[in-house]
C-alpha cells in the first residue's frame, strides 16, 4: 500500500508539475523564448516541483487558517457568550457541515481518475492510502491554528491539540455512513452535488452554529468533550470498517460516470452548456437578409441568456430600488446614511456594474455557438464581414446592458432626491451619466477584448493567457474600486471621461486590428 | 486555371512541417493528398486557407494572368463539420446564399439544394445542433459547393458518411471537378485511387506526385506505400 501511495503521489505531482510548466508556457512574451522541449528541462522540473510542494503546503495550511479565522474566530465577538465555549460551539457544528461537504472519498477528482482508471492502479490501495494521507493533512493542517486560536480564546491547550482529531473522526464517520449508503442503494453520491437531505442538514447545522449563540446558549465544554470522546470511539470503528471495504473501484466507476469526467473534457462540457442556451421557437424568425439576418437570429435564439436574462435582472433591480425608496421614506436613519452613501460611494458601483454586465457569458456563447464554426469559413473572416458583425454585436450588447443600467442610474438619482438632495444639482446628472458610461464601458470592453484576443482554439479550448490576465486585471481593478470612497461628483466625472475615452480608443483599435486578430487560435 | 505553390515553408518551433512545397495543381482534376499521420496535410490546407501564416514561399492562381488568392477562391471542408448550431438547416442555407449572392450564377430554390444533397424534408427546419455528424457534414459540403469556389480543399470528408452517402458524395465530386481544382486528403488508399485523378504524397515536408504511367493498380499501390515509407 505504501508503494501504491508513493506511485500515486508521484503521478499527481508529475501532472501538477506539467500543468505548471504548461501555464508558464502560456504567458505572453515568455512563451516566445521558451523552447518546445520545455518538459524535458531538468531545472524547470525542479522549479515546478518547488511550486508543487508550495501548493501542497499551502492547501494544507492556508485554507484552514482562513477557515478558523474568518468563519469562527471573527464571529466570536458578535455573541454575548463566553469566547472559548463559543469557539468550540461554532467549531463543532461547522465541522459537521464540513464533514458532509468535504469528504475526500466521495469527491471524484481528476487525479483519482488518472490513477485508478487510466493507470489502472489498485483502487482500494490507492483510495485508502490517499485517504489516510488526506486525513493526516487535515490533522497537521489544523493543528497549529487550533492551538493558536485556542490560546486566543482561552481553550485548555490539551483540548486545542485534540480538536483536529475531531475533524478527522467526523469526516471518517460520515464517510463510513456514506459507504453503508452506497452498499445499500448501490448508488455513490458525489459530494459536489449534495442531496436534499444534505442541504437540509447543513442549513440546520449552520443555524445551530450561528444563530443559537445569540440566545446566550452555547455548548458547554464538558459536553463538547463527551461528544469528542464518542466521536473518537465511533470514528476508530469507522476507520476500521473503511479499511475493510473492498468495492472502491465500483464506487468510483459510478462517481466518474455521473460526474461526466469519464469521457468529456471541460471543453465539451462548456460546449454542451453553450448549446443548451439555444432555443428554437417557430416565432423566432427574421425578415432581414445576410449578416443582419444571421445576427438577429443569434440574438433571438439566445434570448435565454440575452434579453430574458437582462429583463429578469432589471426587474429585480427595480424591486430592490422600490424597497430602498420605501425604506428611505419610512426610516430617518436610513435616509441620512443613504444620502451620504450616494455622495461618497459611487466607486462601489463600478464593481456592481462589473458584476451585472453579461459580457463574458455572451461573448462565450458567441464563440461556442457561432464563431467557432463560422470562423472556419473564409468568407466570415473577410474584414468587412468581421467589422459589420462587430458593429451589430456592439449595438446589441450595449443596448441589452443599458436596460439595467438605466434603472440603476435613475434610481440612484431619484434616491438622492428622496434622501434630501444635494447642494450641487449636477450630482444628479453625474450619478446617472456615470452609471450609463460604466455600462457602455463594460460592454465595449468585453467585446473588444473578445475580438482582439479571441482566446479559443478550434477545440474550444481557452488558449490565451493574455485574455485571462486582462479578465483578472479587470476584476481586481473593479474590486479595488469598492475600497474607494470619493466624492461622487469628481469620481463620476473622472470615471465618465475615462469610460468615454477608453471606449473610443478601444473601438478605434478594434476597427484597425480585429480583421487580423479575430481568428481561431492554433 | 492553375494553383501554383512556390517554396512554401512552415515550421512549428524547431519542427519543419512543410519544408519546401513546390507544386502546380490544375483545373478539372481531383487530387488525392496522401500522407502519414502528422505529415502535415492539415497544416498544408491551413496554409492555403490562410488560417495560419506561412514562414516562407508564395501561392497564387494562374488564369490568363496570375493573381493572389482571395477568400472567395477557396472552400475548405473540414473533417469535423462546422456549422452554426443556432440556425436551422434552411436558415443557414438562406444566409449562405444571401452573402454569396453575387457569385451564384443560377440560384435555385432552397429545397432544390436540399434535394440535391438528399437532406430529408423533415430535417430541413431542425436546428443544426440536432443534426447528426454526417448530416452536418452534408450541410457543410453543400454550402461550400453552392459558394462555387475555384479551389475546394477537402480534409477527410467522406469518413463520417455511411457507405450509401459516401458513394453519392463521390459521384457528386466527380461531377463537380470541371472548372474546379479539388484537393482531397485521405488515409484511405482505395478511396484515393477510386476517386482521384492524381495522387500526391506529402512526405518529409515535400509534395510529390506519384505517376501511374503503365502500372496496374496493385503495383501503383505498392509504389505509393514505398514512397510514404521513405525516410
Amino acid at each position: 500500500m505504501v508503494r501504491t501511495f508513493f506511485l500515486s503521489f508521484r503521478l499527481k505531482n508529475t501532472y501538477r508539475v506539467n500543468s505548471i510548466i504548461y501555464s508558464i508556457k502560456q504567458l505572453p512574451l515568455i512563451k516566445k523564448i521558451l523552447p518546445d522541449t520545455l518538459y524535458q528541462n531538468h531545472g524547470l522540473k525542479i522549479f515546478g516541483n518547488v511550486i508543487s510542494a508550495l501548493i501542497e503546503v499551502g492547501t494544507t495550511f492556508i485554507g484552514k487558517l482562513l477557515y478558523l479565522w474568518l468563519m469562527i474566530y471573527s464571529f466570536i465577538s458578535m455573541y454575548p457568550t463566553n469566547s472559548s465555549e463559543t469557539f468550540l460551539h461554532l467549531f463543532f457544528f461547522l465541522t459537521l457541515c464540513g464533514g458532509l461537504l468535504n469528504t475526500y472519498l466521495f469527491n471524484p477528482t481528476r487525479d483519482k481518475y488518472y490513477a485508478m482508471f487510466l493507470m489502472n492502479m489498485d483502487a482500494r490501495e490507492y483510495t485508502l492510502s490517499n485517504y489516510y494521507y488526506a486525513m493526516l493533512k487535515v490533522f497537521i493542517g489544523f493543528l497549529p491554528f487550533t492551538i493558536l486560536f485556542g490560546i486566543l480564546t482561552h481553550i485548555p491547550i490539551w483540548l486545542s491539540i485534540l480538536l483536529p482529531l475531531f475533524v478527522v473522526m467526523v469526516k471518517t464517520m460520515i464517510n463510513y455512513f456514506s459507504l453503508i449508503d452506497f452498499k445499500k442503494t448501490r448508488k455513490a453520491k458525489n459530494e459536489n452535488v449534495p442531496f436534499k437531505i444534505v442541504w437540509i442538514l447543513i442549513v440546520i447545522f449552520l443555524a445551530l452554529a450561528y444563530l443559537v449563540p445569540f440566545t446566550k446558549i452555547v455548548m458547554p465544554i464538558w459536553l463538547f468533550v463527551v461528544l469528542f470522546m464518542i466521536s473518537l470511539g465511533l470514528g476508530s470503528y469507522c476507520f476500521f470498517k473503511i479499511h475493510r471495504f473492498t468495492e472502491y473501484r465500483m464506487m468510483y466507476k459510478q462517481l466518474f460516470a455521473n460526474s461526466g469526467m469519464e469521457k468529456k473534457t471541460a471543453e465539451q462540457i462548456n460546449k454542451e452548456t453553450a448549446l443548451k442556451q439555444i432555443e428554437l421557437d417557430r416565432d423566432l424568425t427574421s425578415s432581414k437578409d445576410g449578416f443582419p439576418y444571421f445576427h438577429e437570429l443569434f440574438v433571438k435564439r439566445h434570448r435565454k441568456i440575452l434579453t430574458i436574462a437582462v429583463k429578469k435582472q432589471a426587474l429585480v433591480l427595480l424591486l430592490l430600488s422600490v424597497a430602498i425608496f420605501i425604506g428611505v421614506l419610512v426610516n430617518k436613519d436610513i435616509k441620512s446614511t443613504t444620502n451620504g452613501i450616494l455622495l461618497m460611494w459611487l466607486p462601489y458601483f463600478v464593481f456592481i456594474m462589473y458584476m451585472l454586465n453579461r459580457g463574458t457569458t455572451i461573448t462565450q456563447a458567441m464563440f461556442m455557438n457561432c464563431d467557432h464554426a463560422m470562423l472556419t469559413y473564409r468568407i466570415y473572416r473577410n474584414p468587412n464581414v468581421i467589422l459589420g458583425l462587430f458593429r451589430e454585436r456592439l449595438k446589441t450588447l450595449i443596448s441589452i446592458n443599458l436596460l439595467p443600467a438605466t434603472i440603476i442610474g435613475a434610481s440612484l438619482a431619484f434616491l438622492l432626491f428622496l434622501t434630501g438632495g444635494t447642494t450641487n444639482a449636477l450630482n444628479y446628472v453625474v450619478l446617472f451619466v456615470s452609471i450609463i458610461a460604466m455600462s457602455i464601458f463594460f460592454s465595449v470592453h468585453y467585446l473588444v477584448m473578445y475580438y482582439l484576443l479571441q482566446p479559443y482554439n478550434v477545440n474550444t479550448e481557452m488558449k490565451s493567457s493574455t485574455y485571462s490576465i486582462v479578465q483578472g486585471v479587470t476584476y481586481f481593478a473593479c474590486y479595488y474600486m469598492m475600497q474607494l470612497k470619493l466624492p461622487t461628483f469628481y469620481f463620476g466625472l473622472v470615471i465618465t471621461l475615462f469610460c468615454v475615452a477608453y471606449s473610443l480608443l478601444s473601438l478605434w483599435i478594434a476597427y484597425r486590428m480585429a480583421p487580423k486578430t479575430f481568428k481561431l487560435r492554433n | 486555371m492553375k494553383l501554383i505553390i512556390e517554396h512554401l515553408k512552415k515550421n512549428f518551433g524547431s519542427k519543419e512541417v512543410l519544408k519546401d512545397i513546390d507544386f502546380e495543381f490544375e483545373e478539372g482534376k481531383i487530387y488525392g493528398l496522401l500522407g502519414r499521420n502528422g505529415a502535415g496535410k492539415t497544416t498544408f490546407f491551413n496554409c492555403l486557407n490562410e488560417d495560419i501564416e506561412v514562414d516562407d514561399g508564395t501561392f497564387y492562381l494562374e488564369e490568363k494572368t496570375t493573381r493572389p488568392i482571395v477568400s472567395e477562391d477557396i472552400g475548405y471542408v473540414l473533417s469535423t463539420p462546422n456549422v452554426p448550431e443556432f440556425l436551422t438547416g434552411r436558415e443557414f442555407l438562406k444566409f449562405f446564399i444571401d452573402i454569396n449572392a453575387s457569385r451564384i450564377e443560377q440560384p435555385k430554390s432552397l429545397d432544390e439544394y436540399f434535394d440535391f444533397m438528399k437532406i430529408d424534408v423533415e430535417d430541413r427546419d431542425k436546428l443544426l445542433k440536432d443534426y447528426s455528424h454526417g448530416m452536418k457534414n452534408k450541410m457543410q459540403m453543400l454550402v461550400h459547393i453552392i459558394a462555387n469556389p475555384k479551389i475546394l480543399l477537402l480534409d477527410e470528408p467522406l469518413t463520417s458518411f455511411d457507405v450509401v452517402v459516401a458513394e453519392e458524395m463521390k459521384q457528386m465530386l466527380k461531377g463537380l471537378k470541371k472548372g474546379h481544382i479539388i484537393i482531397f486528403s485521405t488515409h484511405i488508399m482505395e478511396l484515393a485511387l477510386d476517386l482521384c485523378d492524381e495522387i500526391v504524397i506529402l512526405n518529409k515536408g515535400v509534395l510529390e506526385k506519384i505517376e501511374k504511367k503503365n502500372l496496374d493498380n496493385e503495383h501503383f499501390k505498392n509504389r505509393i506505400i514505398e514512397a510514404l515509407k521513405e525516410e
